[in-house]
């Protein structure tokens, strides 16, 4: 396990308004994202960033998904709205980038690399592993509505195989007999 | 240096310095090991003096293509008719390759001041440092370190009291490799469709938002502060002529010891592999090495003894890519492990090009018949088809990816696929 | 060599030719009599993102082939588009299109006009040496009248862009990546745009259908012939598919100065409506109280002779050719009628921002122009006829009139194509065959004079109203009738301020514009 680096509470910097973590276990599941001061003070920063309202539609969408735990067609709408895009644009950019979960996960969203180094390293055995230990097959939320695991492509963690991520958390040098434990730690 | 681990041979360590020492995420703790004492200096040059300075280094582009930096800067205006912009390529997402996030982890005050001086080579008024969405817990440390440069008036506006501005934003992906080539990228920044574009236009003519634009690796910015401090001949005592300075490798598969190193462009490929990073454990012979990231072309064992930089591994029929070796030991399925790679490219194609989009995932699925058991001799011609029609035919060399590597697997294991096919 | 500045020569498929400077090889190709095969180029729409990879050729010293739909023609460059390289590269990609391609020509609705057949057939390739399952993609529904058959799509993005720059209505884009990616718009945001018709036009395979035209007739047993759209000012130039004498479809003509590419939906539905209702198929003219069929002589002459010159009214259609509307100008001075008046329905106004000429036009009629050319005025009222007045009406004018109008007129002379409940109070119908059962012209808003063409046969004896109004101004003492158009139009623009100079082989495919004279002193736009 690696560092989370969060932020002590002080006023959200503009500079870092678009990279606050978007896949994240403490969810406030919320209908509309601009209803309240919250919502509004984030897009104005990210906003603030850019020479073009469209660029802050990732930053957007991942603030979505931090309060919600998904990506939501009303999400979409919401903010096509707030940035003068359409929601099918927005969908057509939500649907091309694999992080934006277009359905509920789990509270904990497992993502095992299985790709090349890691699937050299013992990925596969690891992925069984996750599925067999939480009771789901791929991308299902568990019973008890803990996890949710998937493959994932690449994390960049490749001389660490087999890398494993958990919402913002990266766990490294995985092996099968290290699941249980990694489970255990996850609330 | 390197990590987790270190070896001994004999070089300046430049970058990685100080991994693992958690004292030089902080400013304060940056400054006191000698942090931003470049950026005084870079502030009060002409700007194109400082992209002559790179220049001169012969510093190469650490993102896999490796085009000449200062060469590249140097196609920026140098009268801005409105904004520039620096993107900093921190996407990583090329299997094998996990250098950058070391920096951004470890050292992320370096990149910024490597930003910083490059904005100012270039003219840019604002350094949009694009980090794969994956990597939360480093571009966190990025952004804090970023917030606390704003806070010190190292970022912003009136920078060290110079009368000149320049903001950074850290900007996170959200899942898709091809934002990691330079127009994808600035399709998603601006809030698109990762979908790279043909040029031109080229970036340094329209770029991001539609301005003059310059993309350039985090490997790459960081080694930017040195080579400015201690000038051009300095850093050119490490590496070859063509391929000067140092250069993180990323080593991964089977070895004893995995991680990044730093180590001279021009290293031998096969000390990289079995000196530094103690060859295969348990004993096991080594098989096959994809040496510059999973996009290169396989070599065999017996063909690690070439000369790892640019033109060496070109040479050796491959390529340095993003020095990236993943190696594969005596029980490995090649097929197989092809078939992984094949997937990876066929999942992460942005799908504008009728070749990538097809060919990519025709590809894996043929590579997975043939490792099924399914496969017939007629696969290996539609392969090598394939590879034909894959190359130099689309828009960004995504598809090119494939090919080198699934032709170097045909051509240097085909006992491997044909014993497969007659099972 | 070139010979001016802005001129480069360069040499395609061994042809030479020169073209301007910033011309891509593709369009220079078309010079040289090459077609380059393409897919994600239209010329109608400007983003050209290099997607398809069909239109690769190989240039001499240049490694790599290179898409011909954007890459610049260069002074000298030597330039081949079947080299074995072009040739192979081009099959491959329909190899690779084919893939996942259900190759159900026999029921797909652009069988006969797919460019993915067209080539596969070319290139010999109907099977492919592709062992794997093919993906299945169901039909959807992109707008209320239009189907998305996504395992036909090749995403070639064309539907995507026309939204885009055209409609300027982003709302049908690409949803996923890679080889999943297809064609979608927000769930519960069919597209709605006025012109989003043109999506059907474009997509160069079956991937998206008009609804009511599905399996209702294959490219090779339809006819087709160019027309004017009737719906508003603005004539876009159509292609009228024709099958078993029914207008199956108009899809547009290119006409760069009116409609470029494109036409709008309420066009496209307008002429396979307009041949609906009752029509008047054969002469009638009024005895004992009762309206009685009539041969054309019968009924010409009878007519001639009950027309006597009186005050009266008359009534015409903006939806009249020139042609037309010139005769019955010509009939009324005769009987010393002056003036005469038309209505014209209004709707909302929608421009194609992409090609912001072309507007769905406030004026859903499409010869406004001309009824003021020919001294018709514009008026939201039919006239009031006094009793015993001569009423004399041409076109559908009287579609939305009372039962009882025209009953206490002395003579009413109905012209016009369909029995409205009014046309019962005539005292003689000539039958008149409706505009696409015609030739003729129009003027558009901006005073373009327009020819359209006949796509259908006339029911009955109908026949085109200039014909049998020039025989009834013959049995009136004037001079003998005309039978073509030519000798028509040639008569109008003779006689007609604005139009002398034009001629009806002169007008062509693309129209001119009316002489000063026509124009009124404020320009239209
Ligand atoms: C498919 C593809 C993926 C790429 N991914 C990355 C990446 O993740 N990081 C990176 O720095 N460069 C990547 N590149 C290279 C960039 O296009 C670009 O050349 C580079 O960022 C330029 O920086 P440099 O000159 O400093 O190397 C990729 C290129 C391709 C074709
Ligand atoms: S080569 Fe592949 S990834 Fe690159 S633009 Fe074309 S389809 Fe997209
Ligand atoms: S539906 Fe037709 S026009 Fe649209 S992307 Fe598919 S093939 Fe192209
Ligand atoms: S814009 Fe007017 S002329 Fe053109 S198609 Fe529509 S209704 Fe017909
Ligand atoms: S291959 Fe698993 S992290 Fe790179
Ligand atoms: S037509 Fe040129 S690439 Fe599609």
């Amino acid at each position: 396990m690696t560092d989370t680096g969060d932020q002590v509470k002080k006023p959200l910097h503009p500079a870092a308004a678009s990279s606050q973590a978007f896949q994240v276990a403490d969810i406030r599941p919320t209908e509309r994202l601009f209803d309240d001061p919250e919502g509004r003070d984030r897009l104005e920063k990210v906003l603030s960033r850019y020479p073009e309202k469209r660029a802050a539609l990732l930053p957007m969408l991942g603030y979505a998904q931090e309060r919600n735990g998904w990506v939501s067609d009303e999400s979409m709408a919401e903010i096509a709205g707030a940035l003068d895009l359409t929601p099918a644009y927005v969908r057509s950019v939500t649907t091309f980038y694999t992080m934006y979960n277009r359905h509920p996960v789990g509270r904990h969203l497992i993502q095992v690399c299985t790709c090349i180094s890691c699937h050299l390293d013992e990925a596969d055995e690891v992925f069984e592993r996750f599925l067999s230990e939480t009771g789901t097959r791929a991308g299902e939320i568990s019973e008890d509505g803990r996890y949710t695991v998937i493959e994932a492509e690449c994390l960049g963690a490749c001389g660490f195989a087999t890398a494993v991520q958990v919402n913002d958390r990266y766990f490294e040098n995985v092996t099968p007999e290290k699941v249980p434990a990694i489970l255990d730690e996850l609330d | 240096m390197g990590y987790p681990y270190s070896h001994d041979l004999e070089v300046g360590t430049l970058l990685s310095r100080h991994f693992g020492n958690e004292k030089a995420r902080t400013l304060e703790g940056w400054k006191e090991l000698g942090g931003y004492a470049t950026l005084p200096k870079a502030l009060e040059m002409d700007p194109d003096a400082i992209t002559e300075v790179v220049k001169n280094s012969g510093l190469r582009g650490r993102g896999g293509a490796g085009f000449p930096t200062g060469v590249k800067w140097s196609f920026m205006p140098k009268e801005p008719s409105g904004a520039h912009y620096l993107c900093c390529n921190a996407d990583e997402s090329e299997p094998g390759a996990f250098k950058d996030r070391e920096i951004l982890r470890w050292v992320p005050h370096l990149l910024i001041e490597g930003c910083l001086i490059a904005a100012r080579a270039i003219r840019a008024e604002h350094v949009y440092i694009y980090v794969r969405g994956e990597f939360f817990p480093f571009s966190a440390i990025l952004r804090d370190a970023v917030v606390e440069a704003y806070e010190d008036g190292y970022v912003g506006q009136n920078i060290l009291g110079s009368g000149w501005n320049c903001d950074v934003t850290v900007h996170l992906g959200a899942g898709a490799y091809i934002a990691g080539e330079e127009t994808g990228l600035m399709s998603s920044l601006m809030g698109g469709r990762a979908e790279p574009w043909i040029k031109p236009p080229f970036p340094a003519q329209s770029g991001a938002f539609g301005r003059p634009t310059t993309v350039n690796n985090v490997e790459t910015l960081a080694a930017v502060p040195m080579i400015l401090a201690e000038g051009a001949d300095w850093y050119r005592q490490w590496g070859t002529e063509k391929s000067p300075g140092t250069k993180l490798w990323c080593c991964s598969g089977h070895l004893e010891r995995p991680g990044t190193y730093e180590l001279p462009l021009g290293v031998n490929l096969r000390d990289v592999i079995y000196e530094v990073c103690g060859g295969a454990p348990d004993g096991k012979k080594i098989k096959a090495v994809i040496p510059g990231g999973s996009s290169t072309a396989m070599l065999t064992a017996e063909e690690l003894d070439c000369s790892g930089c640019y033109e060496g591994m070109a040479e050796a029929g491959s390529a340095l890519g993003t020095a990236s070796p993943i190696v594969m030991n005596e029980d490995t399925n090649i097929v197989q492990a092809m078939r992984r790679i094949a997937q990876f490219y066929a999942h992460e194609s942005c799908g504008q090009c009728v070749q990538c989009r097809e060919g990519t995932s025709w590809t894996a699925k043929i590579l997975h018949r043939i490792e099924e058991g399914d496969g017939t001799v007629e696969d290996i011609d539609t392969l090598y088809h394939l590879c034909e029609q894959m190359t130099g035919r689309t828009i960004c060399p995504l598809a090119d990816s494939v090919v080198f590597p699934l032709l170097s697997s045909l051509d240097k294991f085909r006992d491997e696929y044909d014993a497969l096919i007659k099972r | 060599m070139s010979d001016a500045a802005n001129h480069i020569t360069l040499t395609i498929d061994g042809v030479e030719v020169s073209v301007e400077a910033g011309t891509t090889l593709l369009q220079a190709a078309e010079h040289a009599g090459v077609v380059v095969p393409h897919y994600c180029y239209h010329p109608g729409i400007p983003s050209r993102p290099a997607q398809c990879r069909m239109c690769l050729v190989e240039i001499e010293g240049q490694p790599k082939l290179q898409p011909s739909c954007v890459f610049p023609a260069g002074d000298g460059m030597v330039v081949h588009t079947t080299s074995e390289t072009a040739e192979t590269a081009r099959k491959s990609v329909i190899e690779f299109l084919l893939l996942n391609h259900p190759l159900d020509c026999p029921i797909c609705d652009a069988a006969g006009q797919c460019m993915l057949q067209d080539y596969a057939f070319e290139t010999g390739q109907l099977r492919s040496r592709y062992a794997e399952a093919k993906l299945v993609l169901g039909r959807d529904r992109v707008a209320d009248d239009i189907l998305y058959f996504g395992d036909r799509c090749i995403v070639c993005t064309r539907c995507v862009r026309f939204m885009e720059d055209l409609a300027g209505d982003n709302a049908l884009v690409v949803a996923q990546r890679g080889h999943k990616a297809y064609i979608d718009t927000f769930p519960g945001k069919d597209l709605d745009h006025a012109f989003r018709g043109n999506i059907v036009d474009v997509c160069p395979v079956g991937a998206l259908v008009h609804e009511d035209f599905v399996f209702k007739a294959r490219a090779w047993d339809m006819d087709s012939s160019p027309g004017i759209c009737p719906g508003c000012s603005t004539g876009c130039n159509v292609e009228i598919n024709v099958k078993e004498n029914q207008i199956v479809r108009t899809k547009p003509r290119l006409n760069p100065d009116v409609n470029s590419y494109w036409m709008c939906d309420h066009g496209r539905r307008i002429l396979v409506m307009a041949n609906r209702g009752v029509r008047a198929e054969a002469p009638m003219i009024r005895q004992g109280g009762e309206l009685e069929p009539a041969s054309w002589n019968e009924a010409l002459s009878w007519v001639a002779e009950k027309l006597s010159d009186s005050s009266g009214v008359a009534v015409v259609s903006a939806g009249a050719s020139n042609e037309a509307l010139f005769y019955t100008r010509a009939l009324l001075d005769r009987l010393g009628i002056q003036g005469g008046t038309f209505q014209v329905e209004q709707g909302e106004e929608v421009t194609l921002t992409g090609f912001p000429r072309l507007k769905l036009r406030a004026d859903r009629a499409p010869n406004v122009r001309g009824a003021e050319l020919h001294d018709f005025r514009l008026s939201e009222e039919l006239p009031e006829v006094s009793d015993g007045a001569t009423l004399v009406v041409l076109g559908d004018a009287l579609s939305g009139a009372a039962a009882d109008y025209g009953a206490n007129a002395g003579f009413f002379l109905y012209i016009g194509s369909h029995l409205v409940p009014a046309a019962r109070n005539a005292t003689a119908i000539l039958p008149a065959a409706t505009v696409p059962e015609t030739e003729g012209t129009f003027v558009n808003y901006e005073g373009r004079v327009q020819r359209f063409h006949r796509a259908l046969r006339s029911p009955g004896v109908a026949r085109p109203s200039w014909m049998f109004l020039s025989r009834l101004l013959e049995h009136l003492g004037g001079p003998s009738g005309v039978r073509e158009i030519g000798d028509a139009f040639a008569v109008m623009a003779t006689d007609t301020a604005g139009m002398h100079g034009l001629t009806w082989s002169g007008l062509g495919l693309r129209g001119e514009l009316l002489s000063e004279a026509g124009q009124p002193a404020v320009a239209a736009e």
